[in-house]
């Protein structure tokens, strides 16, 4: 079992051999401010017994079946992650189970090459605060190399912002998916460097452009050009490895219009492309659960003062020990 | 005209070989995107053209030795074709590889003089044809800038990807041509410092087999 609480959805996974027995979570409501992460982290706490209950439910079994604990350990907001690890930490210490941190990143990754059934596929993961390129390597120890990622704000996070600043209601993502849906393009800022991007610069020129524009013409370029920057880069990468596969993982793997951009993209390369269904993609306990269960077969548990919280915990730093 | 071949198919551009006129030429078409909105599509492969070949010809007139540019058509580039191999893929040659890096690091200096950064500087796109003479390819994702980081980048780059000896021989080049050498010189030191952005993806950028 897993507890995963990085941002605004607090997750509880079951996984046995791999295969996912439950995957419950509770949302918190955003207001039109965004994600305070005090109040949010309050939700969690007040929620997690109701969503653990719920999930052993869902699996058909009892406290007493749980053979391993694991938790988010980063990269996410840092008031609601603690709530997660308190939590696991309390129950690996009362009954006497393992314990293993999990990177939110990974398990992404993870559980969306599982079910895409590819080898060694290169990963576009994009959320709200995270937008990397992503791909195993060997050297200089097993793990996960960063070929490329934003310099500054995730893609959905800019996203968002622009959402907020328009008077757009949350969901915000599909918000501007919906507002995009007829408009037209206009010329904006398009900064790819290599296989790394920026989008704060975009970000500030939307915004400013809501007073004079049509907010769906804006909508749409905005869409239009980050989600090009994204596929862009990912395509320099995907020459670079020769990789015979991809995968696009994270929140904003649920747009459609980046799914479509990238399935073209890998069409043109003769290269299988894959996209976990959505409540995948989303933050889920399961997730994590199914890396607890690679890291249980794998490695030994963690001594629980180590098991500690990282906001920044990035991707590169964990060895890949499956 | 020959028919053109199809030589390779990069992420920027496709590359065909031609000849035009009994002269041996390369035409760097930047394909359509099928996967970016129409207008944005022209719009950067028109850009993108258009910069590469301003600076392709801006470097040949300030002294810099690089393949002719013939002429530019909408979205494609006609190039001089250079017989010659490019360092990572071992040319036949009787310059040593530090004869050939110093001039690569003075071609690098004249370049950054005229505040262009070529933004791909690796062995890969070094060449040597038969004469023994080195030329500098692909300005595919070159940059107008007088940035102190981007023409820092260019030599950070370089040095990731040749050995400890022949860099000494490449920034002794540089370095006897270059204008502002120490200010860019003290940020190349600054980005190694920093470590974390550029060199971890310099590195991944790094030929497999130098």
């Amino acid at each position: 079992m897993a507890i995963e609480s990085s941002a605004h959805t607090l997750g509880v996974g079951i996984v046995e051999n791999g295969k996912v027995l439950a995957n419950s979570s509770a949302m918190y409501k955003l207001s039109d401010k965004g994600i305070i992460p005090a109040k949010v982290a309050e939700y969690h706490s007040k929620n997690i017994g109701r969503v653990i209950q719920h999930a052993l439910k869902e699996a058909g079994i009892s406290l007493s079946g749980i053979e391993a604990i694991g938790y988010t350990k980063g990269p996410g907001l840092g008031p609601c992650l603690r709530i997660a690890q308190v939590a696991a930490r309390t129950f690996a210490l009362s009954r006497s189970i393992p314990i293993f941190p999990v990177n939110h990143a990974v398990a992404h990754i993870e559980i969306t090459k599982q079910l895409s059934k590819m080898k060694n596929p290169l990963a576009l993961y994009v959320s709200g605060g995270n937008s990397q390129i992503i791909g195993l390597v060997e050297e200089p120890f097993r793990h996960y190399h960063i070929y490329g990622e934003t310099f500054d704000v995730g893609v959905g996070n800019m996203l968002d912002s622009f959402a907020r600043a328009a008077g757009l209601k949350p969901a915000w993502g599909s918000s501007v998916a919906r507002l995009a849906e007829h408009g037209h393009y206009m010329a904006m800022p398009y900064t790819v460097k290599g296989m790394d991007f920026t989008f704060t610069g975009l970000q500030t020129h939307a915004i400013k452009m809501l007073e004079g524009f049509e907010h769906k013409d804006i909508a749409f370029s905005l869409q239009e050009t980050a989600f090009a920057m994204l596929t862009e880069a990912t395509e320099r990468a995907l020459l670079l490895t020769e990789s015979k596969g991809m995968v696009l993982c994270g929140g904003v793997a649920q747009s459609a219009r980046l799914r479509q951009m990238l399935s073209m993209m890998a069409e043109s390369h003769r290269t299988k492309f894959y996209v976990a269904p959505n409540e995948y993609n989303a933050d889920n306990g399961a997730m994590i659960a199914f890396v607890t269960e690679l890291m249980l077969k794998s490695q030994h548990p963690a001594p629980i003062e180590r098991c500690t919280i990282d906001q920044k915990y990035r991707i590169d730093k964990v060895m890949i020990t499956w | 005209m020959v028919e053109p071949k199809i030589i390779s198919e990069g992420a920027e551009s496709h590359i065909y070989s031609g000849n035009l006129l009994g002269m041996d030429i390369i035409i760097k078409y930047r394909h359509k995107k099928k996967y970016l909105a129409k207008e944005l599509d022209a719009l950067l492969r028109s850009q993108r053209t258009k910069t590469e070949a301003k600076l392709l010809a801006t470097a040949r007139l300030n002294g810099v030795n690089v393949p002719a540019l013939l002429f530019v058509r909408k979205h494609a580039l006609y190039i001089e074709r250079i017989n010659g191999k490019t360092l990572n893929k071992k040319p036949n040659t009787n310059k040593s590889l530090s004869e050939i890096l110093k001039h690569a690091g003075r071609y690098l200096a004249q370049l950054h003089n005229i505040d262009i950064a070529h933004g791909d500087y690796t062995p890969a796109n070094i060449m040597v044809d038969a004469q023994n003479k080195v030329w500098i390819i692909d300005f595919g994702l070159a940059l107008q800038t007088a940035s102190l980081e981007e023409k820092a980048l260019d030599i950070l780059l370089m040095k990731r990807s040749i050995s400890r000896k022949t860099f000494r021989a490449f920034i002794n080049g540089y370095s006897k041509h270059c204008m502002k050498n120490s200010a860019i010189l003290s940020r190349l030191a600054e980005i190694e410092r920093r470590g974390r952005y550029q060199v971890r993806t310099l590195l991944a950028q790094q030929p497999s087999d130098s």
